[in-house]
């Protein structure tokens, strides 16, 4: 917005901040896979917003968001847990709490809005964390990375950020369930018709693939219940992204990418071979902004992803 | 006045070995539902065309279709909320059940699921031993409230993902009529009822809230997560996997304030499985070569003590 000041005005703003402190701070909320599992999510997601010029700042005494299994025995203590970690982003001042899991996402708002809808949550909540010295106001905010990417970089920045177009990769968007489901918890976009995946992929130089299964759930929470259902349930859809001519799947999950990466060689017997390499949000848009796909954490895949990127001369 | 023009499925289980599509044209007001749409082009252009209806407000629970690809009730769309630009609007059979003729498909399985969990009052004692009618609190009752609305128009089970890929669970809308028995105070066979909806895989559920589009507003997959919690406090079936996942993920939460993938894989699989640890191995070992194995055993996150206090605060003592 720096176009519509005065010189003047342009002058002493330059002035008055110095530039580490222009750079957006937020609250940073990995959660658990990626600090596990899935590190190349979290490694790639610091890249990036190493490129962006906005600073997460991880919240490293928050503890895990419940993620749905908690709920399935106490519904409180999900809730309570949840109520911890914002007092913990408030007293650090940064009340605007990023996610890179849809998981999170989901079960982290819905926790808050159960805090921020009644006061009788709220007092239970405080009664427990000022035992040990904890309060929360109830002025968090968490949101994606992938509504930040949109949000507060905005398409056509994150646009003329890129250096590395991805020469009309077909990348079949994957959102996972908990970022656009329940509606009323999320909310943020369309829970039928999300496209800020599909924003994403085009800003970055990417063709979005359009398939039936882009909003379906790829049966993570429960790979262990019952053999086969979570795999088929991968592999259906990666069936139809693959039928519609997808090269490449982009999850901002990683519990999906687990799913996703993991389960379509077990997939093939039922559904026959797909083999749709799986990239975590950031790092495909750090790939494009400029960031060395060597530490993007891309051979730590299953299904690896740079044979259809060298395929595509996006890199050596 | 507009043109509607109904894309529709047609098919004829009797005569036909596979469906076709028919486009049928009918001049109505845009605010007229599909289900009006549909009967129109029925009166008035192919009366052939088959599908089920009968309140015509959202109540009975019949008309439940795909409109463009969305399961829902057509007595509740409204034409302009779906036509595209030409008018055209696509009508097919709910997914996730065998079409009978056109819109009509064999709902049997969907009946099934909730026969199978007898959905009917079962008191502990006799009627005659009671000298009043047996009173519920308005208290009680509230919590029955949402999960009576079930009109059973199986639009949740046509969503379901899992339904999808493995037809023995038994969806959304059976466990959480199940629920509305197994919460009922009257009702006395909360332990047998809980048993047969985990032989039903009750803890198949993906948690992917597709069910959150119920237009009476049941929100089955809550009240599946209820007959999970009942299921779990009742000490009902717990050594399956369902329930040793939930207590092994709280256990590492409070131990660790993270959630341990190694020691929930090993704890829901069972340490002593080898069959269920064989089945794993596989993929295991494909992680292990690529470098991608979750840490055997998690430093406790700073100030873990706090997150012992909200368990300890909040767990209800067994």
């Amino acid at each position: 917005m720096s176009s519509t000041l005065l010189p003047e005005e342009q002058a002493t703003d330059s002035h008055r901040h110095s530039k580490s402190s222009q750079m957006r701070r937020y609250g940073f909320f990995p959660g658990c896979v990626a600090k596990e599992s899935c590190k190349e999510l979290f490694n790639s997601t610091m890249l990036l917003a190493d490129k962006l010029g906005i600073e997460l700042i991880e919240l490293t005494a928050a503890s895990c968001c419940g993620a749905s299994v908690v709920n399935d025995t106490n519904r409180d203590i999900a809730r309570v847990l949840n109520a911890r970690t914002y007092a913990q982003a408030e007293a650090l001042g940064l009340d605007d709490v990023i996610t890179i899991c849809s998981t999170c996402t989901g079960h982290m708002r819905a926790a808050n809005m159960e805090l921020l809808e009644s006061e009788e949550r709220m007092n239970q909540a405080n009664s427990i964390l000022g035992k040990f010295g904890a309060k929360y106001e109830g002025s968090v905010m968490v949101r994606h990375l992938l509504w930040l990417l949109i949000d507060d970089i905005g398409l056509d920045k994150l646009s003329s950020m890129v250096v590395r177009p991805l020469n009309g990769l077909r990348v079949a968007p994957f959102y996972g369930c908990h970022i656009i489901r329940p509606e009323k918890v999320n909310g943020w976009e369309s829970a039928r018709n999300p496209h800020s995946l599909e924003d994403v992929i085009t800003a970055i130089g990417g063709e979005p693939v359009d398939y039936a299964g882009k909003t379906r759930c790829c049966g993570f929470h429960i790979q262990l219940e019952k053999d086969g259902v979570a795999t088929s349930m991968v592999g259906q859809n990666m069936r139809i992204a693959k039928d519609r001519g997808a090269e490449a799947v982009i999850t901002p999950c990683p519990l999906c990418h687990l799913a996703l990466d993991g389960y379509q060689q077990d997939a093939a017997a039922r559904w026959g071979r797909t083999d749709l390499p799986t990239f975590h949000l950031p790092q495909l848009v750090a790939l494009a902004l400029g960031v060395p796909a060597e530490k993007l954490g891309l051979n730590k895949h299953l299904i690896d992803p740079r044979t259809i990127l060298v395929e595509r001369e996006l890199i050596a | 006045m507009a043109q509607v023009k109904l894309d529709i499925f047609r098919y004829d289980e009797a005569v036909d070995a596979v469906p076709h599509r028919d486009t049928v044209e009918v001049d109505v007001p845009v605010t007229m539902t599909v289900l009006d749409a549909l009967e129109t082009a029925k009166a008035e252009v192919d009366g052939s065309i088959s599908f089920r209806r009968s309140c015509r407000s959202a109540i009975c629970g019949s008309c439940s279709m795909n409109i463009n690809g969305v399961t829902g009730l057509a007595c509740k769309t409204p034409c302009k909320s779906v036509m595209n630009d030409e008018g055209v609007i696509q009508i097919d059979p709910m997914p996730n059940f065998q079409p009978m003729k056109d819109l009509v498909v064999h709902m049997d399985p969907f009946w099934d699921k909730y026969t199978r969990l007898k959905p009917y009052l079962q008191p502990a004692d006799r009627d005659e031993d009671h000298e009043t009618e047996r009173r519920v609190s308005p208290a009680d009752m509230k919590k029955l409230v949402d999960a009576a609305n079930c009109v059973m128009c199986a639009t949740c089970y046509a969503l379901c993902p899992v339904v999808s890929v493995d037809p023995s669970f038994a969806g959304p809308a059976a466990i959480a009529y199940a629920y509305r028995f197994i919460e009922d105070v009257r009702d006395g066979k909360k332990k047998e009822r809980l048993a047969q909806i985990n032989e039903d895989y009750l803890w198949l559920c993906a948690h992917c809230y597709a069910c959150s589009y119920c237009p009476k507003h049941v929100d089955p997959h809550d009240r599946i997560v209820d007959v999970k919690r009942a299921t779990i406090q009742e000490g009902v079936m717990m050594d399956h996997p369902g329930p040793r996942h939930a207590l092994v993920v709280n256990k590492t939460i409070k131990k660790t304030g993270m959630l341990a993938e190694t020691e929930v894989i090993q704890g829901t699989v069972g340490i002593f499985n080898i069959r269920g640890l064989a089945k794993i191995t596989p993929l295991a070992i494909r992680m292990a070569v690529k470098g991608k194995m979750p840490p055997p055993f998690l430093r406790p996150i700073p100030k873990v003590d706090e997150v012992r206090t909200i368990f300890e605060s909040l767990e209800v003592p067994t």
